[in-house]
């Protein structure tokens, strides 16, 4: 019979058309675009070009990605935050969770946050002072340069070639340890966006690891004019609005700034070493089995009643030098070493080093 | 063909009487009641749930969902569509065909001057009907629902706007539009099933059975390659038309796959009918 032959013809296409399409709709699309041909340009030319740029009108989406080896993901809710700007330090962005979302809108005098699960909103009335040019309180080119020279005291900065983030062509500046220095990470990559100099995207990379450590970057790009309406903010009707103004604000900021400074003393906070070797030692008020004392004093309930050196271990892994037992935490780009008699070591550095820091420190 | 072919029933008579058959069926009715249901009871609880919970100036999600028009419609339709609907939509095109060819009935149609093609073609309109009117119908319940309690001013999205009337119904036309395509591909893959078998309950077993092991392949990380391959897989971006500005992106990827399920399902199903004994 024709008609069935026809018909079974037809039926295999479709079947054909439909997982080649299932197949099509799988693949990320323009994974393998050569990198792109782009005038050259040497590092101070780039980094100053990228101080000096102003962040135009774009909408975009960002995706953060750790492989730190912890044993939870720290940014798994931070895969695709959308972003707005309208080139007048207007901003909004908007972090998506499975049935709701964080938006927070910058609209040149306020501040909005709004949390869709909470059913909050918090304004935050600054004025005009949380533009860039004010914060840095320095000419931009001037403090990129200053930026430079203080990385290059420890590092190689180069122009490493050309890359396509988000579709963009864009020049990757790579900054390099130098060899004399001992930390656990090889380089640090960022793109930058050859036409508006906008940094693309950061990657961390650390020794012995082909994948980043933490990799943030643009997804999806588009420099335009946006709607002037994605910069406004009204609360919706219902929600809670918390508000935060810059009047009760220094007050309470010395306040606060003058408990972290007691407590920061009180840690006995040192560095040693410098640049990419650089480690912060501190002695916590008592050692781990008086902490432990205390997080039973003040524990209200049994759910703080919690053994700390059992968690310590659970976490860590047990060790033991010239500075008596402890253990050690690591992960792909940092390592922390805790001690029984309440010291902590923590940098992007191997075990050795902290051991070593330790040492120093008495 | 001969030259004695048959006078060809009239399609509209055909497809008149399948819809017939289709909703004459008691469990038909009972499972559009229970969708009927639904919403009103979803809108009512979480009021009285939420009352308690806003009385501390905080909201749960669910609360904040059955306040609202628009949300409300969505969010029934999101948690229907994962195992009400296909279940109604499974349902119909298991009796469709292997429903019929368990009553001995199949054998008649197939002899009957309708060519086979022609039958399928009433048969997938008869499942497309049934589960367009079921989405249809349980949106509608549902926004009418949310007018009753929230009234027509409260359309807040999850970004923290509020779209006027128009916009909202907009939304939820466009997430019914939505699920109603992704259950055609349900029915599409299930009446290819229906073609394959003589029992009813194979149907149901393999295509809500499959649901749920997708469900599950979808939860394992180092599957992650399979996943874009699953029909599952974005069915939670139904959620994403309460986004302001909404992002098309995965929507229209969703759309795109059940498409493709579509195609496969009917093919599958139209080499199976002509390659079946009568």
């Amino acid at each position: 019979m024709n008609t069935k032959k026809t018909a079974l013809a037809v039926a295999g296409a479709g079947v054909l058309a439909g997982v080649v399409g299932l197949g099509i709709l799988a693949v990320p699309a323009g994974a393998d675009e050569p990198p792109p041909v782009l005038p050259s340009i040497t590092a101070e030319q780039l980094v100053e070009s990228v101080a000096n740029a102003k962040i135009p009108a774009l909408n975009g989406k960002v995706s953060a990605q750790e492989n730190l080896g912890l044993p939870i993901k720290v940014l798994d809710g931070m895969n695709s935050a959308t972003v707005w700007a309208d080139g007048q330090n207007r901003f909004r962005a908007t972090v998506p969770g499975r049935t709701s979302e964080r938006t927070l809108v910058e609209d040149g005098g306020t501040l909005w946050t709004w949390d869709s699960q909470k059913n909050t909103v918090t304004k935050h009335s600054h004025g005009q002072q949380a533009t860039p040019e004010n914060l840095a309180g320095k000419d931009p080119a001037t403090l990129g340069k200053d930026l430079l020279g203080l990385v290059r005291q420890y590092s190689d900065v180069k122009v490493d070639g050309t890359a396509r983030v988000a579709t963009r062509p864009a020049y990757e500046l790579v900054v390099t340890p130098k060899p004399t220095e001992r930390t656990l990470l090889r380089e640090v990559r960022v793109a930058v966006d050859s036409e508006t100099r906008l940094p693309l995207r950061l990657q961390v990379l650390a020794n012995g690891q082909a994948d980043p450590a933490l990799k943030v970057e643009f997804t999806e790009l588009t420099v335009g004019p946006q709607d002037a309406k994605l910069f406004q903010f009204t609360p919706p009707q219902g929600a809670t609005v918390k508000e935060r103004t810059d009047a009760g604000k220094p007050h309470n900021e010395a306040e606060g700034r003058k408990g972290l400074q007691d407590f920061v003393s009180g840690l006995n906070l040192q560095t040693v070493g410098d640049g990419w070797d650089t480690t912060f030692v501190a002695k916590l008020p008592g050692d781990l089995n008086s902490m432990l004392g205390q997080a039973r004093g003040d524990g209200n309930g049994k759910a703080r009643d919690m053994d700390v050196t059992s968690l310590l271990k659970s976490f860590g892994k047990e060790v033991s030098g010239p500075y008596g037992t402890g253990y050690v935490f690591s992960t792909k780009v940092a390592t922390a070493l805790v001690t029984t008699d309440g010291r902590v070591a923590v940098g992007a550095v191997p075990e050795q080093v902290l051991v070593e820091a330790l040492g120093q420190v008495k | 063909m001969t030259t004695l072919a048959p006078v060809r029933a009239p399609i509209l008579r055909l497809l008149r009487s399948e819809l017939r058959w289709i909703y004459r069926r008691p469990r038909t009715l009972i499972l559009l009641g229970l969708l009927a249901l639904y919403p009103i009871l979803f809108g009512i609880g979480t009021q009285v749930v939420d009352a308690p919970v806003r009385a501390n100036g905080d909201q749960s999600v669910v609360a904040a969902v059955a306040g609202n028009a628009m949300m409300l419609p969505v969010i029934v339709l999101s948690t229907t569509m994962v195992f009400f609907l296909p279940l109604g939509t499974t349902m119909t095109a298991s009796d469709a065909l292997a429903g019929e060819a368990s009553h001995g009935t199949l054998r008649g149609l197939l002899l009957a001057p309708v060519s086979r093609i022609r039958l399928l073609a009433v048969k997938a309109f008869g499942v497309a009907v049934v589960s367009a009117g079921a989405a249809v119908m349980t949106a509608l319940i549902a926004f009418v629902t949310g007018l009753i309690i929230a009234g027509p001013d409260s359309l807040v999205t999850f970004s923290g706007t509020t779209l006027p009337l128009a916009d909202g119904l907009w939304r939820v036309v466009v997430a019914t539009g939505w699920v109603i395509v992704q259950m055609w591909a349900i029915g599409a893959i299930a009446l290819a099933v229906s073609a394959a078998t003589e029992h009813p309950l194979l149907v149901m077993a393999s295509v809500i059975g499959g649901l749920f092991v997708f469900g599950l392949l979808s939860s394992i990380p180092v599957l992650d390659w399979l996943h874009p391959f699953l029909i599952t897989e974005s069915w939670d971006s139904i959620v994403d038309v309460l986004r302001d500005p909404m992002p098309w992106e995965n929507l229209t990827t969703g759309f795109l796959r059940a498409l493709c399920y579509i195609v496969i399902g009917y093919s599958l199903a139209l080499a199976r009918m002509v390659t079946k004994d009568s």
